[in-house]
């Protein structure tokens, strides 16, 4: 084995242990995206109104109350932010219907109460409509966004010190041959896509590009 | 409050999962000082630290082919 087999190998052994590691905290990281959101707007950091932002947050939170994803200390932090943000609610010198709700909402949370009471009712029913047509729009946004946002770092990862397109087009195959890797192989279809409207021969990238499409499904139509 | 270590070890997990490896090292390195004894933290910091290490590695190695890749270039 080349030192490049060898280098190659070990990338795509560590690749595939920080996948899993990361899959396997995949609903911690939601816990603790969650609390960061929150801590953010407890630190005044948000752009828009207070109101909103925490109608936001609980709408996205809602089930957490009664979900065991959640630590004792995560609870005790949760509850410390929201008293901070009902201490700046209750600064304000005049009070709206929508910051009586919040009021009311962080109330319920400092008490650990389930969904299901009267003023939780009345809260979903305000929020959750336009909320859910919403999210269904910005799914596929977001999915696609967060696809891009891989796919840049992968090839500023592959570009380092590269003189050509190709040798990242290269390596990228190999990726998506080898470590059989989604995002590596949108990549090299986005590259050859790229080179064939530039008029390059991409003949052969795309015969590479169909077998490893075929590894990553299963299938045998290479 | 969360202190700004543990926004910087959130925001290295979160990058980890867009496999922004390089980013995420940077990350880890804000928060190492306080996770230090943190054997988990340790662990993906430094396999993310190696697996980048190693692709700049890998980097070094395709430049060193780039001749031969300007001929490829050359013939189409």
């Amino acid at each position: 084995m080349s030192r490049a087999e060898t280098l190659r190998a070990l990338d795509s052994l560590l690749e595939q242990f920080l996948d899993r590691a990361v899959m396997l905290k995949e609903d911690r990281l939601r816990v603790l995206d969650g609390i960061n959101r929150l801590d953010d707007i407890a630190r005044g950091s948000h752009a828009t109104d207070l109101t909103e932002e925490m109608g936001g947050w609980f709408a996205q939170h809602s089930n957490w109350l009664q979900s065991p994803a959640l630590r004792p200390a995560d609870q005790d932090r949760i509850k410390n932010l929201l008293a901070s943000i009902k201490r700046e609610l209750e600064m304000s010198p005049e009070v709206s219907p929508a910051q009586v709700k919040i009021t009311r909402e962080i109330d319920r949370w400092a008490s650990g109460k389930p969904t299901g009471e009267p003023a939780i009712h009345e809260k979903l029913v305000l929020t959750r409509g336009p909320e859910i047509a919403e999210k269904q729009t910005e799914d596929t946004i977001a999915l696609y966004d967060s696809t891009l946002e891989r796919l840049q770092a992968i090839y500023k990862d592959l570009a380092a010190n590269k003189a050509h397109l190709l040798t990242i087009l290269d390596d990228a195959l190999i990726s998506a041959r080898y470590q059989q890797s989604r995002d590596a192989l949108l990549l090299s279809a986005s590259i050859i896509y790229y080179l064939k409207l530039n008029r390059y021969k991409v003949e052969p990238y795309v015969k590479r590009l169909k077998e490893a499409e075929a590894l990553f499904s299963g299938g045998s139509h290479a | 409050m969360l202190n700004p270590a543990e926004k910087a070890y959130l925001h290295a997990l979160q990058l980890l999962k867009r496999k922004d490896y390089r980013r995420a090292v940077e990350y880890f390195d804000q928060a190492a000082p306080f996770f230090s004894e943190n054997k988990e933290f340790s662990l993906l910091r430094e396999t993310t630290t190696l697996l980048v290490a190693v692709r700049e590695e890998l980097a070094e190695l395709g430049a060193d082919k780039n001749d031969e890749r300007i001929e490829i270039e050359e013939y189409f």
